[in-house]
């Protein structure tokens, strides 16, 4: 890696490029959402079984520790689709390669500016001055 | 503030930079490529828009996902559809996203079989599954359905 880079940066010791953390963040959220659909279809299918059933299976997901596992599921697919936005783009014209790094930190931007308001909202019912 | 040298504008011969470059041949990887993308583009609506629905529509209008909510999803043919149309392109892009992952890994040819067998082996399962499951709730009997109902 060339000095003076100003992609590049130092985590854990390593020094990465934000390009390796795109390609790493979108394997890592498509890896964890396709194990949560693995779990939310068995979920859903217990609703053959009836109302007691259903209710009780979904009923293990309303507490705070699994809502935030579903916000950090919403932040895996806002950041999997924008990055997938832009791979898509810049397979089919590669003339945008030339602005891959305003495009990432574009999707990296977009994807913490969504989930201000969508942790807020999903967050709400277990904080203090809920209804 | 170190002076550097404009980067030369290249163009990279695998642009995405995140994925796979375009299989060169016309076999059943290529057309997996182009899988990838077009469902990639159809699930950024149908998945977001599931999320969008679940989690923040639910949510701000006040209501709770119980059976009585699937009930009444699930008795108009529009979100069957919907959800059928999800539950199938996540499923085989995910399946084979993941198989994408495992053969980056896993060198030994034999391995790799194995674990890529055993992936589309119980993704095949689990979509099956699925797919039963939108194909035969029946919002009418369901209440009548079932062991503890």
């Amino acid at each position: 890696m060339e000095e003076g880079r100003s992609d590049v940066i130092t985590l854990f010791g390593y020094r990465v490029s934000w390009a390796q953390l795109a390609w790493f963040g979108h394997r890592a959220s498509g890896l964890g959402v396709l194990f949560y659909l693995f779990l939310h279809i068995v979920e859903t299918s217990t609703v053959l079984f009836g109302p007691d059933v259903y209710n009780a299976a979904v009923g293990i997901f309303k507490n705070l520790p699994a809502r935030l596992g579903e916000v950090l599921l919403m932040a895996a697919l806002v950041y999997h689709a924008l990055n997938g936005l832009r791979v898509i783009a810049m397979d089919f014209w590669p003339g945008l390669t030339v602005y891959y790094r305003p495009l990432t930190y574009g999707v990296i931007s977009a994807t913490i500016a969504a989930m201000i308001p969508l942790s807020f909202i999903m967050l709400r019912p277990f904080s203090p001055w809920a209804a | 503030m170190t002076a550097t040298a404009r980067r030369p504008r290249t163009i990279y011969t695998n642009p995405s930079r995140a994925a796979r470059p375009k299989p060169e041949g016309s076999g059943s990887e290529r057309l997996w490529w182009y899988f990838m993308r077009i469902s990639g583009l159809l699930l950024v609506l149908l998945a977001l828009g599931h999320m969008f629905i679940m989690h923040v529509l639910v949510e701000l209008t006040g209501n709770e996902i119980d059976f009585a909510f699937v009930q009444s999803r699930w008795g108009t043919p529009f979100w069957r559809i919907y959800d059928f149309a999800l539950l199938v392109l996540a499923f085989v892009h995910g399946a084979n996203g993941a198989r994408i992952v495992i053969a980056d890994y896993v060198a030994n040819r034999t391995l790799r079989g194995l674990l890529v067998g055993l992936l589309i082996g119980l993704a095949g399962i689990w979509l099956v599954l699925g797919m039963a499951v939108i194909v035969f709730f029946n919002p009418d009997a369901g209440a009548a359905m079932g062991p503890r109902s």
